[in-house]
């Protein structure tokens, strides 16, 4: 039993932090450079727990949490799930189904998508030419397909677990991303002579923050090495850290936003980017409530 | 990281459990008070002669030195068997003995660290005073040196197990004119010494479980002060340190049966239809679990680097307020029935009343919401 990263680990999580510094600022969600996805795919991020690179998924997702801090591109996740489950590491873009329709995002430059439906993962082909457009969440250009296309399952329940680990590990990345950002303006920002973190009013708010934040990655981290030790309560565990990690996502991009006032609700400054990203993780891969309520973990 | 048990760590809480599961007594713990704490020190002293007390307390003074890792596989045993409350050992067990590891003589561990484990001495906790709770820097109750003698007078308040302890961790103002955490110290004060009056106050649920307490030129001797005259704040914030955010874990585990408890309920009944008690029911599941990962985060970390992270102070805060929600819910549930309660009760209804005590006990939900914001946010201390 060890919940906290080894000095390997610690080392990946640093140099994560160090590249998503200079490669992939937060800022730049609402419209990333050409060219990032060639460089994420390098960075093997994309294809770490593919058999042949062997990383495990407590490790994966340490590197994925940093990724989400940044708000990384939402393909990332499904690319990383095709690559380890397929053997496919080409771009996979994700969906979501809702009723007949589907919801394709972050679609460019990929020829095939990842979703899940009845809880198994399932891939869909994508024809050339789909139109994707900026939608609530400004990191992921949306493409709206309806009917929705066909798509295959993938011949294994694994790699649905995996996209909900992951996805938790963006979650818990957005919901560390408001946090700081709250905590920061928090100490920079005057009134009544005094930076507003001083008042209990707005330090407890941010302090609620690092609480989510703390409990999130905490689940995270354990489901991440529950999946890796075949655990027969995984399916639990992952969707306690998803349910965890999409309402500190939700509720610190809220709370971010309060605590920035006026400046909060402009489109130029960057609180609203971790709360479109938190709503649209809401929707991958969401906690079923028999599996929350089901046999004792 | 990973949550694999090693080949040792499975034995020994293969050896907690089957020891647990021979020895709990098979009667509750009685309601009446003097009952109750007859029933708590023959309790210590099975777990001590089975050695079992102290876990992690030092061979020297009857404990079993081992790692903290046990101790926790102990706490989680314990609590899963549904062994009894600790009850009036809680302050000697839980925060006089390890502050007495931490900062007492020889002769001050020797005497009293064995009593403690054995179940032999009750303690009671003088921090908090009438005008000193979330505040406590603001002590009043004095002490003034007279030769070898230390002279207390002035008062203290919310002392649970007062009625019954026979000695007192007492933090005093020993300076004259000292301001805040400067001219405090910490003393050991026997209760029976002439001059003290305990008035028992009643709790919303009925009971007598805590006290004021007044001192009326209350001689001790000055050798009780424990770490030194002018360190009493030194010495009780080290005490923090011992238990390094594993005080908690039994009450986690206890938690986690509660929640159990409460989804069997619901199906019973049928009440689990309702979605809002539903999605109430999950999310506490879900918290149960994270808080446990959490607690594990925290060892590893003492573990690895002898001393917990900054996040322990949330495990703390989120341990009072979770089990004031599945008390709440459990009140929903029950429905009607809460309305039958008595003073005298031991039901839900009682665990629910006196449930409010978790987040103002030992430091308020809003300071330890300080403490977070300062200590993990690094926003300016408002105090």
């Amino acid at each position: 039993m060890d919940l906290i990263p080894s000095s390997d680990q610690k080392a990946l999580v640093d140099a994560t932090i160090d590249w998503c510094r200079d490669n992939l600022p937060l800022e730049q969600a609402r419209s990333r450079p050409i060219g990032l996805w060639s460089e994420l795919d390098a960075m093997g991020w994309l294809a770490m727990t593919t058999q042949d690179v062997g990383f495990d998924h407590a490790s994966e997702v340490l590197v994925f949490a940093e990724l989400g801090k940044s708000l990384a591109p939402v393909s990332m996740l499904s690319t990383a799930v095709a690559a380890r489950w397929t053997g496919d590491r080409r771009k996979t873009a994700l969906f979501f189904v809702d009723g007949n329709k589907m919801r394709a995002l972050d679609v460019d430059q990929s020829e095939r998508a990842l979703g899940l439906f009845e809880s198994r993962a399932v891939i869909a082909a994508l024809p050339g030419g789909i139109e994707a457009t900026p939608g609530l969440d400004l990191s992921a250009p949306l493409a709206v397909i309806d009917p929705a296309l066909p798509f295959e399952p993938i011949d294994n329940p694994q790699a649905a677990l995996h996209l909900q680990l992951l996805g938790a590990a963006f979650a818990v990345g957005c919901a560390e991303a408001a946090r700081d950002m709250a905590a920061e303006y928090a100490l920079v920002r005057e009134q009544f002579g005094r930076p507003i973190g001083w008042f209990q009013a707005l330090k407890h708010l941010c302090a609620d923050m690092a609480v989510r934040c703390a409990m999130a990655r905490s689940q995270l981290f354990y489901a991440a090495c529950a999946l890796d030790a075949g655990d027969s309560g995984v399916a639990f565990h992952l969707a306690a850290a998803k349910r965890l990690a999409d309402q500190a996502a939700l509720e610190n991009g809220r709370g971010n936003i309060q605590v920035h006032g006026a400046v909060g609700i402009t489109d130029a400054a960057t609180p609203h980017l971790c709360l479109k990203r938190a709503h649209m993780l809401g929707f991958l891969a969401p906690p079923a409530m028999d599996i929350l309520l089901g046999e004792a973990a | 990281m990973n949550i694999v048990s090693s080949p040792e760590e499975k034995r020994f809480r293969a050896e907690c459990r089957d020891w647990l599961a021979a020895n709990i007594p098979s009667e509750r713990r009685p309601l009446d008070a003097t009952d109750a704490v007859a029933f708590d020190k023959a309790w210590q002293r099975c777990l001590f002669d089975a050695g079992w007390a102290g876990i992690n307390w030092p061979i020297a003074y009857g404990g079993r030195g081992l790692s903290l890792i046990e101790q926790v596989i102990w706490l989680e045993e314990y609590a899963r068997a549904g062994a009894p409350w600790i009850g009036a050992n809680f302050v000697g067990i839980n925060h006089g003995g390890p502050t007495l590891i931490l900062n007492a003589s020889d002769e001050q561990k020797a005497y009293h660290l064995p009593r403690i484990l054995k179940g032999e001495a009750i303690w009671c906790q003088g921090f908090s005073e009438p005008d000193a709770g979330s505040d406590l820097a603001g002590i009043r109750t004095s002490a003034r040196i007279d030769g070898d003698m230390l002279v207390i007078n002035g008062s203290k308040i919310w002392t649970s197990f007062a009625h019954v302890a026979d000695w007192q961790e007492l933090i005093l103002r020993t300076e004259a004119g000292s301001r805040r955490h400067a001219g405090l110290s910490w003393v050991i004060c026997d209760m029976n010494t002439p001059g003290i009056e305990v008035h028992p106050i009643r709790k919303m649920s009925g009971q007598f479980e805590f006290a004021q307490i007044f001192y009326d030129d209350v001689r001790i001797p000055l050798a009780n002060a424990v770490g030194g005259i002018g360190n009493g704040w030194k010495v009780a914030m080290s005490t923090l340190n011992f238990e390094r955010g594993t005080g908690f874990i039994a009450d986690q585990v206890k938690l986690g049966l509660e929640v159990e408890a409460l989804v069997s309920k619901a199906r019973a009944s049928g009440a689990i239809r309702d979605e809002c008690i539903a999605d109430q029911l999950a999310q506490s599941r879900a918290e149960v679990a994270a808080l446990r990962a959490m607690t594990y985060r925290n060892v590893s970390e003492v573990a690895r680097n002898g001393q917990p992270g900054a996040e322990a102070s949330v495990i703390r805060l989120f341990t009072a307020e979770l089990g004031q929600r599945l008390d709440r819910l459990g009140v929903l549930l029950a429905g009607q029935d809460i309305l039958d309660f008595r003073y005298g009760d031991d039901t839900l209804v009682s665990d629910y009343l006196r449930g409010f005590a978790g987040t103002i006990a030992g430091g308020s939900s809003q300071i330890q919401r300080d403490i977070i914001g300062e200590r993990i946010l690094n926003l300016p201390k408002s105090r």
